[in-house]
């Protein structure tokens, strides 16, 4: 490596689609609101984008409490998609998005391949909006929520449907909670995704064993945390061998070590969700940390390392 | 709730005093002269203690004075036990002021303040705001034991009256706050509540019967604290000023009442509009 090109920072821009990210950290969909909230203590310039959270067709008022479980090392959620509905979203909520100085990322979920379809043509109309993240693996809102990432073909029929109803960036989110994530990847990327967001949180449930009774309102949640990051590592990397698109890897990402495991595994970009919540810093941490190993690495960009300890790695 | 909103920040402390006025019950006090300027009666922040496995706990902002703000604690579990370890000289994180605080403007000239175990935190900022503006004050201040009393006295020095009770009999009324409270509460124009769900539960009832209009501060586990994750909610009446366009109803549900954050629209709420 030259002295010049030693000095200069290493560049850590990735893409996903048509979507160019000049840094690769993506906030999670449900944990950052829409980065607002957030805003008071980061600049929101120096992440790579919000993924907002999820829009349905109809209202939603979510779960009954409690909805939230910290257990060893994570933490267990059933929010169960609250939600003022694609409506009142458009009018109400989605104009302030134009203010954010980075990407924004609409994140749709629904119960029906036609609300994927409908909610997704509704959203990604709107300039404000950078990318679609369509949301087909929810743990908390009864089975049917989860169906769509869980059986290939109705996987592929969401896809497809969202697919046809935007141009921009279509980023799938995957559950973990599949016997076989690199065969759904394989349909959804065949389906016309774009990128593929890995994973979505693993299934759970905490029991009050003095109340005898399930501690979340739902029963069951959805686990989040650094409990889940092998987990998610695993599922990159099983993934990354299966397609050639991009992955944004997610699950319990905490600093840049653990974000780097992501990237070596061959994840393009990675997601803070949790991590957020105990250090609204983190993701500045895990840039400056990313830059940091390409230099004490002698690399001079991020895609020189995407999937460096995965040997089948396709993309 | 208030008028008063200033940002809020991150703030990298340092604890510059510890105080254990009971067992198993800790204030840790910071220097954070911009968090003191920017808190307003009733706030929480999200304190995170330096280490390796970083959480961040959700506490009351019990003093604050000129560069100095506090918080109190009651080690229930390994996270609080961490923060509880800490000792002058510890790095602290604190993210805040958060949440509305009380409408303490809202109260009228003679105020009961209810406070069950460590709830008494996020009354002494209240206390001082409404004896600095005139008003009166009545703290009522109940807990398990004598013990567990801590720091009445610091009402009483800036000119509160003070009626304690306990579980056990040790001090004051053998017996529920809230049954000294139900005694002396047609003398207040309003009331302000920190304390565990069954004891704001019945304040809500001593206020209802009463027709003494109450705000209560809501405990509740957080894990964003700031209003992203949407993991705090408690129902509330659809037609409340703190819950503006949130959704009412699910497909096929009917219901009078939306999920509002309690750490973003309260933790204060008006009593009468809780639906709980």
């Amino acid at each position: 490596m030259s002295l010049a090109s030693a000095a200069r920072a290493p560049d850590i821009s990735t893409r996903l689609g048509k979507l160019e990210l000049s840094v690769p950290t993506l906030m999670g969909s449900g944990c950052y609101g829409s980065g607002e909230e957030y805003a008071p203590f980061i600049d929101l310039a120096r992440i790579g984008g919000v993924v907002l959270k999820s829009v349905t067709r109809l209202p939603r008022l979510g779960n009954d409490p409690p909805r939230l479980v910290p257990v060893a090392s994570g933490l267990l959620n059933a929010i169960g998609l609250q939600n003022p509905g694609i409506d009142s979203y458009l009018e109400n909520d989605v104009a302030k998005f134009a203010e954010r100085p980075c990407a924004v990322i609409g994140s749709v979920a629904g119960f029906s391949v036609d609300d994927y379809a409908y909610v997704t043509e509704r959203l990604a109309a709107r300039d404000e909006i950078d990318a679609i993240e369509l949301n087909i693996s929810c743990p908390n809102v009864g089975h049917e929520g989860e169906t769509f990432a869980c059986d290939p073909a109705l996987a592929e029929r969401a896809t497809r449907a969202a697919r046809a109803a935007t141009g921009k960036t279509l980023i799938v989110k995957l559950s973990p909670n599949v016997t076989d994530i690199a065969e759904i990847a394989r349909v959804v990327e065949a389906a016309g995704a774009d990128a593929l967001a890995v994973i979505n949180t693993v299934r759970g449930m905490s029991i009050d064993v003095d109340r005898v009774v399930p501690r979340l309102g739902n029963a069951s949640g959805g686990l989040s945390g650094a409990a889940i990051r092998p987990i998610a590592v695993l599922a990159v990397w099983e993934v990354a061998r299966a397609v050639k698109i991009p992955i944004v890897g997610q699950g319990g990402i905490e600093n840049a070590r653990d974000a780097l495991e992501f990237i070596l595994a061959g994840a393009s970009a990675v997601s803070i969700g949790t991590g957020n919540f105990t250090d609204p810093r983190a993701p500045l941490d895990v840039a400056d940390g990313i830059r940091a190993y390409l230099v004490k690495h002698g690399r001079s960009s991020l895609s020189e390392i995407v999937g460096a300890a995965n040997p089948a790695f396709l993309g | 709730m208030p008028a008063v909103k200033l940002e809020p920040a991150v703030h990298s402390t340092v604890v510059c005093d510890r105080r254990e006025p009971a067992p198993g019950i800790v204030i840790l006090g910071c220097r954070a002269p911009d968090l003191v300027r920017a808190t307003h009666p009733g706030q929480f922040a999200m304190v995170v203690p330096p280490g390796k496995e970083r959480v961040s706990t959700a506490l009351g902002l019990y003093e604050a004075d000129h560069d100095r703000i506090s918080v109190m604690l009651v080690t229930v579990g390994p996270r609080t036990r961490e923060l509880a370890a800490l000792s002058p000289g510890d790095s602290l994180d604190m993210f805040g002021p958060l949440g509305n605080g009380f409408d303490l403007d809202a109260l009228g000239s003679d105020v009961a303040l209810v406070a069950g175990g460590v709830g008494i935190a996020s009354l002494l900022l209240p206390a001082q705001y409404l004896l600095e503006r005139g008003a009166r004050v009545h703290l009522y201040y109940g807990a398990r034991t004598a013990a567990a009393l801590v720091d009445a006295d610091l009402f009483a020095e800036r000119g509160a009256a003070v009626s304690l009770a306990t579980d056990d009999g040790s001090r004051g009324l053998h017996g529920y706050v809230t049954e000294l409270l139900l005694a002396q509460v047609h003398k207040h124009t309003g009331i302000a509540a920190c304390g565990p769900s069954p004891m704001l539960r019945a304040v809500a009832g001593v206020a209802r019967a009463s027709s003494v209009p109450a705000q209560l501060s809501l405990e509740e586990t957080f894990a964003c604290g700031v209003g992203a994750c949407w993991g705090c909610v408690v129902p509330l009446d659809r037609s409340s000023a703190q819950a503006p366009n949130f959704p009412v109803a699910a497909p096929g549900e009917r219901r009078d009442y939306v999920h509002a954050r309690i750490c973003k629209e309260g933790p204060v709420f008006w009593a009468h509009e809780l639906r709980w």
